[in-house]
């Protein structure tokens, strides 16, 4: 019977190295967590916000919006009772902070839901009495109350636009089983106490409606758009959900992007690792073969081994991944947040999607690395498996076979880069092909290197240095694995560490530049982007009379929703001696500011210009209060500080379309000679206001947002770092396997007189070479990377074009980095080596 | 009389709608219609009617002031019924119900003008004889925003798009409800008696219980006009309604189990309004009474002892229980023996609570001359089996 003694060597062998196995497993481990936490990240993210919309319109087909502050509160009573509309439910809606935690607060008014029955489904002894007639009565989810650390008739404060109000929860939403995470972070209240607490009386913000499919409920629409007012509009429920989430989705395919990133680090790792375990046993192997096994009996045993460690390491990577992705979730919230919309769904939204994907990518990388190996090991003959130059000899051949493959890539991935227009995922393909090119070039560059570094170290002094060279270049079935996988890793590095630095001192410059005035006021917000409250108009006088100040300006920020999608507006007050100074990229700001202040056009910002391919002399359609109107386009600005993009407008212009009066930031001119901490104590002690004000230096802004950069991009680093672990598992395992092999070649070295510490220095000075080498290699490759990020990726997901700024502690950091990790994976051989025993290790002979 | 009745039937709904009708799509859920006499009374107990207003004692009564709300008192109705006669001959037979229930007393100083502490249940039926149809709608809105009211001046009460008004009251009354993709209603009402004050002088009293009462006037003969609409088809319509109003904060007691109530509009100018309340060990409870109206308005009370009514016929309700579904009526001192059946059998409400409320025909003699007529009879507490 062969199959048992298969089974045995192979048991055997995977326990008698159980270094080698568990760095095998490990590596599968890492790449699959990978992959699943950030799928889990972004699918959670997408689906919270995606149910939470369905939560909050529930089965409405369309909703009529209006214009900044929403609807007037008549229209509905018209719409019930001139049109009849029975199929109709007004929401108002906001958001505010318990506890610290931002939610969202719900108004419906409970007899009107019927049709609706997502807010409110299955609510068994509704406390509606209470709901009406008691002042500030709210329900929530369990999962919510639980978190926020309230009971059921337990009384809260909740914050919004600056103003305190006491709540009172008086019953719970039971939780959807289907969609568990639908009402996290949601308080639902009845319309009046909506209307008070987010002081919005006489104001909706929309009201939901079902119209039925098909004709019958196009010919209700047209009928309905004639009847509504300039000023409103009605949208498809799911248009609108979806030109909310599609703001965001540059941001995860990028994630996505650095997911895939890691996995093909991964794979590197996977690949080594298992021909690894081949190449180890190739004397085994060939025994086995003159035993009698066949090819395919090898084959077979190879890649069971293969499927065996894939399934383990997938297993446990799914569950690291699991809990990996928990910490991501939160990241992922907290930058949607920060700049797109206010998500209050917390937990991680399980689906088995991830899962699925993780487990085919770690079983398939696994058996698809082991292939090669596998094939490999099946083909040769009994006895030339026992001598291992042959393959050496075979990865010789190969290399430059590779690294013209990979120069058809990079060449195919440059052309790509002209041909692909503006789209992201081409620009991603690009960016992996380019990579996967670099990468394939690099063995036969490790081998070019070594062989004319050793060509170059003659002498005795140099014998040392020449065999660790000659070494690596000797091993290159290894080493140039090993040194691709950490150069792709330390080059991404390098390529995402400049991106960052970059794009943040872009925005310091930027900030720099903007921030005109001394000092802002604002309300503190509910989150971060999306919500903006209003303040008080009497504080504008109020400061204005200050001593000390010499002139207010004001912003408004809106967004306005319509069929196509959704547009931030900013509409500025800015006083005629300081006109704005945003950087332009397009138009001349001697002419244009001043148009500008005359209302005569509006700026778009580089994001909305590229986005909707907008420039000077176009216009811009907008849904105003006064009906749909064209502006035209006077010039581009430079603006970081929205994710969509946004149309800039002077406050002439906005008044002229917009029945609002409302601002929510004022900045303060000082005037000549004022201390700015003196005026800053005075707004603060003299203003009166029922709001809570946050006053603000522009320094203060500067750094505030700053932090934000920083949070936002707190992710893509833990990416990275873990990117680069999995890259430093992969050489630890290829030094390893390295030098452990070479046991019989150091014997001999032994046995020729090299003392355990000349051996030691031999392992260290071969495996600080490939790490020297890995610093080397990366640091083009990550430049080049750098630039694809910040001229086509960054440009085509976001629109925004920034400075390139390389700096030279990034390369510095990534030199080290390499040559650090190789030294640390060389420690654990290099001590092995010097207590290896001669006499054993020849013994193998 | 009817009052009983529908005094009960209210604060169940209310109790019941606050439970369901904000989540159930269209109609009630079955779990929340709590037919059986036991469900009401328990609805009925957990009802909290402190710091409403009491009907104690007979009170004056001034018009148009008084068709419109009393929110001191914690329920109020607009009930008319009514049979109408297209030129052809086609006949139809219509109810609309506005109620009012106040789920607090007092007015709430808030901010929002949704604030409110009424609320409005509507519910408006049309009987179709040549199409054999029963239509029925339900809907409630809150008594705030404009929703839903009642206001004097000019006199308007309201739910959405059903509606009853009048500039001048004596004269000339509005009605206007329209369901989308069902049926519309556009009648003029116009008084031919002048109001009729139930009980004792309005004071209707229920038991011996002080503040155990309502407030009750009808208008019994408003000669109606207009065009009703049945999905695409429109009739010009004739006929006579009935205006009952009502308003009190009282409980329904725990013995009753449901009525039979009649009002009908004979052919020689005289009104008759009847009722049995269904005691739950069975037989008549003594309150059961009744009211016959001459063509000048005056009117004489009847006691339970006054009339017998025996059943005829019974119908079987596809959604559940056995109602009667004609009847003999006879008032000895009156001279009266009527037969009373439904124009359609099954003109069963399935809302909040299920009850039968339909159009009725009369047929029989006044002193041995034969004597027709129409009317509305109501039918309570069958539902539950």
């Amino acid at each position: 019977m062969v199959s048992p003694l298969i089974r045995l060597c192979s048991r055997r062998s995977l326990v008698r190295h159980p270094w080698q196995l568990g760095l095998t497993v490990l590596g599968v481990t890492l790449g699959v967590a990978m992959v699943v936490a950030v799928d889990l990240a972004n699918r959670s993210a997408e689906r919270a916000f995606a149910l939470s919309r369905e939560g909050i319109s529930g089965r409405a087909t369309h909703q009529i919006l209006g214009g900044p502050r929403g609807l007037d509160e008549n229209l509905y009573t018209r719409l019930r009772i001139e049109l009849g509309l029975r199929q109709s439910a007004p929401v108002v809606e906001g958001y505010g902070r318990v506890n610290g935690e931002t939610v969202q607060l719900v108004g419906v008014d409970p007899l009107a839901e019927a049709p609706f029955r997502g807010r409110l489904q299955a609510v068994t002894d509704l406390p509606v009495e209470r709901l009406l007639t008691e002042a500030g009565t709210v329900l929530m989810s369990a999962r919510t109350a639980g978190r926020l650390g309230i009971a059921v008739d337990g009384r809260f404060r909740f914050l919004a636009g600056g103003r305190e109000y006491s709540l009172t929860l008086i019953g719970l939403i039971p939780e959807d089983r289907l969609r568990p995470a639908a009402r996290d972070g949601v308080l639902i209240t009845d319309i009046a106490t909506a209307q008070e607490t987010l002081h919005l009386t006489g104001r909706l913000s929309w009201v939901d409606l079902v119209l039925p499919p098909g004709a019958a409920g196009e010919v209700r629409l047209q009928h309905l758009r004639q009847w509504l007012p300039p000023g409103t509009e009605i949208v498809p429920a799911a248009a609108r959900t979806h030109a909310m989430a599609r703001m965001s989705t540059a941001f995860h395919i990028n994630l996505s992007a650095m997911g895939l990133l890691a996995l093909v680090v991964g794979m590197f790792l996977i690949f080594n690792s298992v021909s690894f375990s081949v190449v180890r046993r190739r004397q085994l192997l060939g025994t086995l073969r003159v035993l009698g096994l066949t090819r395919a009996e090898l084959f077979r045993m190879i890649l069971r081994e293969a499927v065996l460690v894939g399934a383990l390491g997938t297993v446990l990577g799914l569950l690291a991944g699991l809990a990996l992705g928990q910490g991501l979730v939160h990241l992922v919230t907290r930058t949607i947040n920060d700049l797109y919309y206010v998500l209050t769904v917390r937990q991680m939204l399980l689906g088995p999607a991830p899962f699925i994907k993780g487990a085919l990518l770690g079983l398939g990388a696994t058996v698809l690395s082991a292939l090669g190996p596998a094939w490999e090991a099946s083909r040769t003959a009994p006895r030339s498996g026992l001598q291992r130059s042959q393959l050496e000899q075979r990865s010789h051949a190969a290399a430059p076979r590779l690294a013209w493959l990979g120069i058809i890539l990079i060449s195919l991935a440059l052309l790509g880069l002209w041909l692909s227009g503006e789209g992201l995922v081409p620009g991603f393909i690009t960016l992996f092909l380019l990579i996967i090119g670099m990468t394939l070039v690099s063995p036969q560059l490790v081998a070019l290197i070594s062989r004319h570094g050793a060509a170059r170290l003659r002498g005795r002094r140099h014998i040392q240095a020449r065999l660790a060279l000659r070494g690596v270049e000797a091993s290159l079935s290894r080493t140039g694995v090993a040194v691709a996988a950490l150069m792709l890793a330390v080059a991404a590095t390098v390529g995402v560490g400049i991106m960052i630095a970059s794009f943040r001192s872009t925005v310091a410059l930027w900030l720099e530049a903007t921030l005109r005035s001394d000092i802002y006021i604002t309300v503190p917000g509910a989150a971060g982007a999306a919500a903006r409250p209003e303040l008080d108009p009497a504080i504008l006088e109020q400061v204005r009379a200050l001593p000390g100040v010499a002139a207010v300006a004001s912003g408004r920020s809106l967004r306005v929703e319509s069929r196509e999608g959704l547009t931030e507006v900013f509409a500025l007050d800015r006083p005629a001696a300081y006109p704005p100074r945003y950087p332009l990229k397009q138009g001349r700001p001697g002419t244009v500011w001043p148009r500008f202040q005359r209302g005569e056009g509006v700026l778009v910002s580089e994001a909305l210009a590229f986005r909707r391919q907008l420039g000077p002399g176009d216009h811009v359609e907008l849904r105003t209060d006064r009906g749909r109107r064209r502006f035209p386009i006077i010039g581009v600005y430079y603006d970081y500080g929205s994710g969509p993009g946004t149309v800039l407008m002077a406050r002439r212009l906005y008044q002229r379309y917009w029945q609002d009066r409302g601002i929510d930031s004022l900045g303060v001119q000082l005037a000549q000679g004022a201390e700015r901490e003196q005026v800053m104590d005075m707004i603060r002690k003299q203003v009166k206001s029922e709001q809570a004000l946050v006053v603000r230096s522009a320094g203060d802004i500067r750094r505030d947002s700053l932090e934000i950069f920083d949070r936002t991009f707190t992710i893509t680093r833990v990416l990275r770092l873990l990117a680069v672990g999995v890259a430093f598992i992969g050489i630890l395992n290829a030094l390893i396997a390295l030098q452990l092999e070479r046991a019989r070649e150091l014997g001999v070295l032994r046995a020729l007189g090299l003392t355990p510490g000349q051996l030691r220095g031999l392992v260290l000075a071969q495996t600080g070479f490939m790490g020297a080498l890995v610093g080397l290699l990366a640091l083009p490759v990550g430049t080049v990377l750098a630039l694809v990020l910040i001229h086509v990726i960054n440009r085509r997901a976001f629109g925004w074009s920034m400075q390139t700024l390389l700096p030279a502690e990034i390369y510095l950091q990534s030199v080290v980095l390499a040559v650090a990790a190789a030294l640390a994976a060389g420690l654990y051989p290099a001590w092995k080596m010097g207590r290896l025993r001669t006499a054993a290790a020849l013994r193998e002979e | 009389m009817r009052r009983r009745a529908r005094l009960a039937l209210f604060p169940a709904l209310a109790a019941a709608l606050l439970a369901a009708s904000c989540f159930s799509p269209e109609r009630a859920p079955e779990p929340a219609s709590p037919e059986s006499a036991a469900g009401l009374a328990d609805l009925l107990g957990g009802e909290d009617s402190r710091g409403f207003a009491r009907a104690l004692a007979p009170r004056p009564f001034r018009f148009p002031r008084d068709h419109g709300a009393h929110p001191r008192y914690r329920s109020e109705w607009w009930y008319l019924t009514g049979n109408l006669e297209t030129g052809g001959g086609r006949r139809f037979g219509y109810q609309l119900t506005l109620f009012r229930q106040g789920l607090r007393p007092g007015t709430p100083a808030r901010a929002s003008a949704w604030a409110t502490r009424q609320i409005y249940m509507g519910h408006l039926a049309l009987t179709d004889t040549r199409a054999r149809r029963f239509h029925f709608f339900q809907r409630f809105a809150r008594g705030a925003a404009g929703l839903a009211g009642a206001r004097t001046e000019p006199l308007r009460i309201w739910l959405e798009d059903w509606s009853l008004e009048s500039d001048d009251p004596e004269r000339l009354w509005t009605l206007r409800a329209r369901e989308p993709g069902g049926i519309a209603l556009e009648l003029e009402l116009r008084p031919a008696k002048p109001v009729v004050l139930q009980g004792e002088n309005g004071l209707s009293r229920k038991s011996a219980a002080p503040g155990n009462a309502t407030y009750y006037y009808s208008l019994p003969r408003l000669r109606t006009r207009g065009r009703i609409r049945v999905g695409d088809e429109h009739f010009a319509v004739n006929g006579l309604s009935w205006l009952d109003r009502e308003w009190g904060t009282s409980a329904l007691a725990k013995d009753q189990a449901g009525w039979d109530w009649f009002a009908l509009q004979l052919d020689d100018g005289t009104e008759l309004m009847l009722y049995h309340l269904r005691r739950r060990q069975g037989g008549i409870d003594p309150f059961s009474a009744g009211t016959f109206i001459l063509p000048d308005g005056r009117h004489r009370s009847l006691g339970a002892r006054d009339f017998r009514i025996e059943i005829l016929d019974y119908w079987d309700s596809p959604r559940g229980g056995r109602y009667p579904s004609g009847w003999r009526l006879r008032i000895h001192t009156l001279g009266l023996d009527l037969q009373v059946r439904p124009i359609l059998r099954d003109q069963e409400l399935d809302t909040i609570v299920r009850y039968w409320e339909g159009a009725v025909d009369v047929e029989g003699t006044r002193r041995g001359r034969p004597l027709g007529g129409r009317g509305y009879a109501e039918l309570t507490g069958y539902a539950g089996g």
